[in-house]
C-alpha cells in the first residue's frame, strides 16, 4: 500500500470569492490579526488584451493554501528540522517547540504561504485542520464553502473522492517553472491566475552553510593532524633535548 | 629533580575551567544534534537522532542545550563581575600581551619540535633552545584568544536565537547567528584539539594538566616551560623576604 498523501483538488471555476474559506480558517486556527493561512487569488478580466490566454476575458477566483508540497524548498531551508514533511500523512508540518523563529522557511515557499506569528514569534501556516482531522472532520475550508469548490482527502487512498476526481478530470498545478516544488494542490481543467508563485529563495546563511561545512570539516580536520602528527612523534620518535642554555647557565651558577 | 610547588591556579579559576570543559562538550553535543537539515549536517543524520533518542525528543534537546547555554554564559558574567579585578583583568592582560619577535619564534620552533624532533630542529638551523614564555606560552595565549572572543561571538549568537522568537523582529540576523554560532564553535574546537593534546596527552606538559587539579606545578617545570613567569614568582618571594 502507498504512504498517505492528503491533498486537495480545487474547482476554481465553482468559487465565487466569497471568502468564507478564509473566514472560518482564520476563527478555526485563530490566525493573528493581518495574517491568512489561505487565500483566494484573483484573475481580473482583461478584455482589452489581444491574443489573451482562454478564460481572461472573464474573472476568475482561485483559492488555496500550503501545498504541502513533494519537495518542500521550506523544509530544505528550516536548520533545525522544525519544518517537516510528516511522513504519516504526507502533510508538511511546523513543530512549535523546535522552531526558533529564523523566518528562513518563509521567502523558501514559492506560494508565500507561510507567516511570522506576531505573538509567538514562529511561524505558522496551514496544517490541513490538524485538529479538526483527529477528531474525523475535515478542514474547516473545506466544510464551509458553499459551492463545494474544495475537495480534500489522500491522494493514494483509490477510493478518496480527490483520487476520483483526479483520475476522471484534467487537473492542473500551479508553479513558478524555477520553482517546482511539486505541490500537493491540484485545480480542476483551467485555472488562473498562474504567474503569482514566486521563486523560492533559501535566505543566503543558510545556503552558505552547505559552503561552511566542508571549511569547518577542514580546519578542525588540520588540527586534528597536527594532534597526530605530534602524537606520532610522541609514541614513535625517541626525542631528547640536547643541554639546553638555561641548564648550562643553571651549573654555572652552582659553581 | 626539585619538587617544591609553586601556585599557579587559584581554586575558583580550576572550578570554572572544568565547569567550562563539561558544558563545552555537553553544548557541543547537543548543539550538533540540532541541526537536524538533511543538507546542512556537519555529522549526518546519524548523530543529531543519536542526541534525539538519548533526550527524548528534539524539543528536549533544543531546551536542555538553551539551559546549559545560559547556565554557562551566565556563570561567566558572574565571574567576570565579581572576578574581574582579582582573576579577568589579569588574564586577560596575559593572554593579549606577546612580544612579537619571541613569540613568533617560539611557535615556529616549538611547532617543529612537537612534531619533528629537536633532531630537525637542528637540521632545519634552529638552535634547540626554546624562547622563554610568561605565565602562559604564544600557544596558550593564542587558543585563551580564540576561546575568549569566540565565547564571546558564541554568547551573543545564541542569545540572538534564544530571544529570537521572544523579541526579535528582524529574522535576518536571527540567520546569520545560526551561521556564525556554527561557524565559530567549529574555529574553538579545532583549537581545543590541540590544547587537549599539549595538556592532557603530551608528556611535556603534564604538570600542567596536574595543576588543573591541585592548583600547582614544581619549580623545575614552571622554570624550564614558563621562565619570565617563574623569574617574576622568584623576584616577588626575594622582595616579601627582604621586606
Amino acid at each position: 500500500m502507498m504512504k498517505k498523501q492528503l491533498a486537495m483538488v480545487i474547482d476554481s471555476s465553482s468559487c465565487i470569492d466569497c471568502k468564507a474559506c478564509m473566514t472560518a480558517c482564520k476563527v478555526e486556527n485563530q490566525v493573528s490579526a493581518g495574517n491568512w493561512r489561505n487565500w483566494i487569488k484573483v484573475q481580473d478580466a482583461d478584455f482589452a488584451q489581444s491574443g489573451r490566454p482562454e478564460g481572461a476575458d472573464s474573472m476568475h477566483f482561485q483559492p488555496g493554501n500550503c501545498m504541502h508540497c513533494d519537495n518542500p524548498t521550506c523544509v530544505q531551508a528550516c536548520p533545525t528540522s522544525a519544518t517537516y514533511k510528516d511522513e504519516k500523512d504526507g502533510t508538511v508540518k511546523v513543530n512549535e517547540n523546535l522552531c526558533i523563529g529564523c523566518g528562513s522557511c518563509i521567502p523558501a515557499c514559492p506560494y508565500g504561504a507561510r507567516y511570522r506569528r506576531p505573538d509567538k514569534k514562529i511561524v505558522d501556516k496551514c496544517d490541513f485542520c490538524e485538529h479538526r482531522r483527529q477528531r474525523g472532520d475535515l478542514p474547516a475550508c473545506v466544510t464551509t464553502c458553499p459551492t463545494k469548490a474544495r475537495t480534500f482527502g489522500d491522494l493514494n487512498d483509490p477510493d478518496s473522492d480527490v483520487a476520483r476526481l483526479l483520475k476522471r478530470n484534467k487537473t492542473m498545478r500551479v508553479i513558478n517553472p524555477e520553482s517546482d516544488t511539486r505541490p500537493n494542490i491540484y485545480y480542476m481543467s483551467m485555472t488562473a491566475p498562474l504567474n503569482w508563485p514566486v521563486k523560492a529563495e533559501i535566505p543566503t546563511p543558510i545556503q552558505l552553510w552547505k559552503f561552511v561545512n566542508p571549511l569547518v570539516w577542514g580546519f578542525v580536520g588540520l588540527n586534528a593532524l597536527g594532534v597526530l602528527a605530534m602524537l606520532g612523534k610522541q609514541l614513535l620518535v625517541k626525542d631528547e633535548p640536547p643541554v639546553s642554555v638555561h641548564e648550562e647557565k643553571k651549573e654555572d651558577a652552582h659553581e | 629533580m626539585n619538587s617544591k610547588m609553586i601556585k599557579r591556579h587559584a581554586k575558583i579559576t580550576i572550578f570554572m575551567h572544568w565547569f567550562n570543559t563539561f558544558c563545552w562538550f555537553f553544548l557541543l553535543a547537543t548543539g550538533l544534534g540540532l541541526i537536524r537539515n538533511d543538507d546542512l549536517q556537519l555529522t549526518g543524520g546519524w548523530w543529531s537522532n543519536l542526541m534525539v533518542s538519548l533526550f527524548g525528543s528534539a524539543e528536549t534537546l533544543l531546551l536542555v542545550h538553551e539551559i546549559v547555554g545560559l547556565v554557562w554564559a551566565g556563570a561567566f558574567m558572574v565571574f567576570l563581575v565579581f572576578g574581574f579585578r582579582k582573576y579577568v583583568l589579569p588574564f586577560l592582560r596575559q593572554i593579549f600581551t606577546y612580544s612579537p619577535s619571541r613569540d613568533l619564534k617560539w611557535l615556529i620552533k616549538k611547532n617543529i619540535q612537537m612534531t619533528l624532533g629537536y633532531k630537525w630542529l637542528k637540521r632545519l638551523g634552529f638552535t634547540p633552545d626554546i624562547p622563554e614564555q610568561g605565565f602562559y606560552n604564544v600557544g596558550q595565549k593564542l587558543f585563551a584568544v580564540v576561546s575568549v572572543l569566540g565565547g564571546i561571538v558564541i554568547v551573543v549568537t545564541g542569545l540572538i536565537m534564544f530571544l529570537s522568537n521572544i523579541l526579535i523582529d528582524n529574522t535576518a540576523i536571527v540567520q546569520w547567528a545560526i551561521l556564525i554560532h556554527f561557524v565559530t564553535v567549529g574555529l574553538v574546537i579545532g583549537g581545543l584539539l590541540i590544547h587537549i593534546y599539549m595538556a592532557a596527552i603530551s608528556p611535556d606538559e603534564r604538570p600542567a594538566f596536574f595543576s588543573m587539579f591541585t592548583g600547582t606545578v614544581p619549580e623545575d617545570y614552571a622554570e624550564h616551560h614558563h621562565k619570565l613567569w617563574y623569574d617574576e614568582v622568584k623576584t616577588a618571594e626575594r622582595k616579601a623576604h627582604s621586606a
